[in-house]
């Protein structure tokens, strides 16, 4: 072993041992640099090998070069293990409560009965049905003469209607957009009107003046009472999220023949009998029936060639249902203590 | 309407199906029951009048017999006896000026009535179903309208005066005095029976006071008639008199049956006054409508309207046991013969025929059927969709839905500086003070403010509904932010939310300020040219602690306004360079007019302008800055290019009257 070779044993010795106690990045770029940079020590050396004979200038060569890569490898692997030990520190410190509440606004919520609403209308919707729209003031031909109520028909008095001083009314129910809907799209239909009705009732808690309907109406060839329970077993299925068991007895409704008044079986007792049903096992659902044919001819469609049903569902009444409401005022109040509960 | 189980029983022959099961049945071929209950030795089933409104037969005993019957397979026996009355004039004459309003009078007159309480067996009968017994004539004429639907009347003979009877319209203005004790004064629509002094009964709703039977009694004119169903309803709910009769007569009741009535009531009544006479024959003033013509039911239309097939023999029995006519008249096809009871209003047409074959085979054996119909994408309702987007987005950041009513007051319409004359307004309000319809949303919001803060220190809230306006109904949503703080948060959130429902809205202070606005916080919201809404802080003494920032936006307008499809644009193959500039502005000059005028300056190389910061100077000026990124399409802009634009603006924007903070 040349003296050289000798040298640069030591100097691979000394940087190792600085490397060592290199703490920081700095330290270890001043490690490199005194060791391996171009003015370094190792650089130094080289000068040196002039002095040499062919031979040992090979095998001091190597030397180096050996000493040169493992100073390499090894800073590397210093600055790696520095990287690690600062990307954790800095973790460390960035530690967040994230039980602690977000910024900003708490999410709001919909009305209970837009809720029912929304989800009945996309029922229907994925049925083929249209969503229609009627106005809230309504004529008395578009709330009673063309749905086969006529003037002084004893079924007026089963909506206590609120008169406008224009001779107009506040629509009693949904009804009207049957005839709308007729004429503005014509058979064949099928259609949904959901919205705002109005009667002019006492209120109490389970009585308002101002409720939410959802008028139903498919107009077609040969459409039957088959195809009616057919209907109203997939909505009411859908929503009350299982088989329910219903059954039709005969109601009184101009606007349809034969009407019929819709039960359910109760969804408490099963039918058993309990107080929500009072006992009879059934509980009364919707009004609904076929198509009256004056009320087609009254929608612009030959009562010949096309038949339907309809059916009218009390959303303000299923939503109370859903959610167990006991008091219908609640719905108007722009309370939020309530309204924030959905 | 309630009915007496035993009544029933004497004309269903061999009735023993017991008053609960009887109920259920009822119920689910008929009419709705509400119940039954024990009264005495018999059983009250209570069926619900609304659902007895088409059905003028069910307002008597024997009507429902004859369903019952029908149901159950049972005979139906009739109550009514026929009686040979003698063939001479009667001994009152019946002069009816319009038979349109009265198709039938007819009349008895006895003698020889001896005026008593009715045996205990009629007193029962008539307690169970809720009447009150009076004596023994007046009881006979409740017993038959409680039994076959047919109100009827007696007038003691003496205090008649003539022996004429005039079924005419009353006087506009003439009074009348009725059996309850009232007086009323009549109306030239309403009909009234009278003799040769003046109005003795009010037709088809109540009897005078004057001719009253007393225990002095002895000479009746025993009254069966029948009256125009809307004539008796409106007299009714004119002189908001509901009676036993008037509640049969506006349900359209038979002619056929006043007839009947007195057959049954002069059998009854030679029982409960033993040795009554009958004096002279039968008065019967009529005209009555030729009956309709028999209705075709196609048999093959009938299956297909239930969506089941009743076999033809089926059908047949079903209608015979409810006492129609029935023949067959070319294969799978019948003519049916509608009875006289029902066919004042009831059934006409072959729909109505569908019912009562449905009814009776029973719904529950019709199977439910998916219609075989061709699939088609329904009729698209963009503006409802539209409303579920502004609904869910508004929920989203934190808005709770609230529903207000329709009406308001006309204080709210004075508060809201709305037009008075242009409400409609609302006849028979719910209350003296809720007799407008909305024409805006705000006094609805403003109560729900007002209310909530009250149990909360801040919150959210917003409202789709309709103005109701003379020519037309219009969706608006309104919302509002309320919190205790300096109210500036509140503005710009729901400024946020309008950016949000409508990209491109922007925001003109307003110089028409209302007296519930905030003088220096309320704003027009425009897109281009159009308005569409309104945000503002609510005065604050109309908000006792707390702020309250409002926006209403007009939906009908903003929906139409709904951006067109997106178009795609080549990304930018070129770079671009950025800049900033901080103007300097005056204490209330606008921060929107600022960016327009660097926009407009800017020209064509802009490519974005986003604001960075605004801060207040020493001077009470501020500086307002701006990042503007411009470049070309084609290349890259050389610095000098760059150079150029950033000159120009400055250059326009201090002509402007504008410093530039450097």
């Amino acid at each position: 072993m040349t003296a050289l070779d000798q040298t640069i044993s030591e100097l691979r010795d000394a940087a190792l041992k600085a490397l060592e106690s290199a703490a920081t990045l700095e330290a270890v770029e001043a490690v490199r640099v005194e060791a391996l940079g171009r003015k370094g020590k190792l650089a130094e050396v080289s000068k040196s090998f002039g002095k040499l004979s062919p031979e040992e200038r090979a095998q001091t060569g190597k030397l180096l070069n050996a000493v040169k890569e493992e100073l390499e490898t090894r800073l590397e692997a210093r600055k790696a293990a520095l990287d690690s030990i600062a990307l954790e520190a800095r973790l460390e410190s960035e530690w967040i409560d994230l039980t602690a509440p977000a910024p900003g606004a708490r999410p709001g919520s919909l009305h209970p009965v837009t809720q029912v609403q929304q989800e009945i209308e996309d029922l229907f919707v994925s049925l083929g049905f249209a969503v229609m729209d009627g106005p809230e003031v309504e004529t008395e031909h578009y709330n009673f003469d063309a749905l086969n109520i006529p003037p002084d028909h004893p079924a007026r008095d089963m909506q206590d209607t609120f008169w406008l001083k224009d001779g107009r009314l506040l629509r009693t129910h949904t009804s009207p957009v049957q005839i709308r809907a007729l004429e503005k799209l014509g058979p064949p239909l099928r259609m949904i009107a959901p919205g705002r009705v109005f009667r002019n009732e006492e209120v109490d808690a389970s009585h308002e003046h101002t409720f939410y309907q959802l008028e139903g109406m498919m107009v077609d060839r040969d459409v039957s009472v088959a195809h009616l329970i057919y209907f109203m077993k997939t909505l009411l299925s859908a929503i009350f999220q299982r088989d329910v068991t219903v059954r039709l007895r005969p109601g009184f409704f101009p606007f349809v023949e034969p009407g019929f008044e819709l039960d359910i079986q109760c969804l408490i007792c099963g039918g058993a009998g309990c107080p929500v049903c009072k006992r009879s096992g059934w509980v009364e659902l919707l009004p609904c029936g076929l198509v009256n044919p004056a009320v087609l001819r009254a929608g612009g469609a030959d009562p010949e060639e096309w038949n339907g049903f309809a059916f009218g569902l009390g959303l303000t009444r299923l939503a109370m249902m859903r959610y167990g409401i006991d008091n219908i005022r609640l719905f108007s109040s722009g309370d939020l203590r309530f309204l924030k509960q959905f | 309407m309630k009915f007496s189980y035993n009544w029933l029983r004497e004309m269903v022959q061999g009735l023993e199906t017991a008053p609960t099961e009887l109920e259920r049945w009822i119920t689910i071929k008929t009419a709705e029951c509400e119940g039954v209950e024990a009264h005495g030795d018999d059983h009250v089933i209570e069926v619900d009048n609304k659902s007895l409104t088409h059905r003028p037969d069910l307002w008597g005993h024997h009507g429902m017999a004859r369903e019952v019957a029908a149901i159950l397979s049972h005979k139906l026996l009739d109550p009514v006896k026929p009686v040979k009355f003698p063939s001479q004039p009667s001994a009152v004459r019946v002069i009816v000026d319009d038979h349109f309003l009265c198709p039938r009078y007819s009349a008895l007159v006895f003698s020889n009535v001896k005026v008593q309480p009715s045996p205990d067996w009629l007193q029962n009968r008539l307690e169970a179903v809720g009447l009150n017994p009076i004596n023994n004539v007046v009881d006979v004429t409740n017993f038959v309208m409680a039994e076959i639907a047919q109100p009827m009347h007696a007038f003691d003979s003496a205090k008649l005066h003539g022996d004429e009877i005039r079924v005419r319209p009353a006087r506009a203005g003439e009074s009348f005095a009725a059996l309850n004790g009232e007086s009323y004064t009549l109306d030239a629509a309403d009909l009234v029976i009278a003799d040769a002094d003046g109005a003795i009964g009010l037709a088809g709703v109540i009897g005078g006071a004057g001719s009253a039977i007393s225990d002095a009694t002895t000479r009746i004119v025993l009254e069966s008639a029948n009256f125009n169903a809307s004539c008796i309803r409106k007299t009714s709910s004119r002189q908001k008199l509901r009676t036993d009769a008037s509640m049969r007569f506006e349900k359209a009741q038979d002619p056929v049956n006043t007839v009947r009535g007195l057959e049954r009531a002069y059998e009854l009544l030679q029982q409960v006054s033993p040795g009554i006479r009958l004096v002279g024959g039968l008065a019967d003033a009529k005209r009555l409508r030729a009956a309709a013509a028999p209705i075709r039911l196609p048999l093959d239309w009938l299956d297909r309207k239930l969506g089941r097939a009743v076999p033809a023999a089926e059908v047949k029995r079903i209608l015979e046991a409810l006492e129609f006519h029935v023949e067959e008249i070319e294969p799978r096809t019948f003519s049916v013969t509608v009875p006289s009871w029902r066919a004042t209003k009831d059934v006409g047409i072959k729909d109505d025929l569908v019912e009562e074959v449905g009814r009776m085979v029973g719904y529950a054996s019709i199977t439910p059927t998916a219609p075989l119909t061709p699939a088609h994408v329904p009729y698209h309702n963009a503006e409802r969709e539209f409303h579920h987007r502004v609904s869910e987005m508004a929920a989203a950041q934190g808005f709770t839905e609230v529903f207000n009513y329709s009406f308001v007051s006309e204080e709210m319409v004075r508060v809201f500086a709305l037009d008075l004359a242009a409400h409609v307004e609302v006849l028979n309000p719910i209350a003296a003070d809720q007799n407008l319809l909305r024409s805006s949303l705000l006094p609805g919001i403003w109560k729900n403010v007002t209310d909530n803060a009250r149990h909360f220190d801040s919150f959210r809230l917003f409202e789709i509904g309709n103005q109701i306006h003379p020519d037309g109904e219009v969706p608006h949503f309104a919302a509002a932010i309320y919190a205790k703080d300096d109210g500036a948060a509140g503005l710009f959130e729901l400024k946020r939310l309008a950016e949000c429902l409508l990209p491109g809205v922007k925001v003109r202070p307003a110089t028409d300020i209302r007296h519930y606005e905030h003088p220096q916080r309320a704003a027009n919201l425009l897109h281009g040219d159009t308005p569409v809404g309104r945000l503002f802080e609510l005065h604050p003494k109309m908000v006792e602690a707390g702020r309250a920032a409002v926006l209403d936006l007009d939906l009908a307008v903003v929906q139409k306004l709904e951006p067109e499809a997106a178009r795609y644009r080549p990304l930018r193959r070129f770079p671009e360079s950025a800049f900033d500039l901080s103007v300097v502005a005056g204490p209330r000059v606008l921060i929107g007019d600022v960016q327009s005028a660097l926009e407009a300056l800017a020209g064509e190389a802009l490519l974005s302008i986003e604001f960075l910061r605004e801060f207040a100077l020493p001077d009470g000026n501020r500086s307002v800055s701006y990042r503007l990124t411009v470049g070309a399409p084609d290349r890259t802009l050389a610095a000098e290019e760059v150079g150029a634009v950033r000159s120009r603006i400055i250059e326009g924007i201090q002509a402007a009257g504008y410093q530039l903070r450097v």
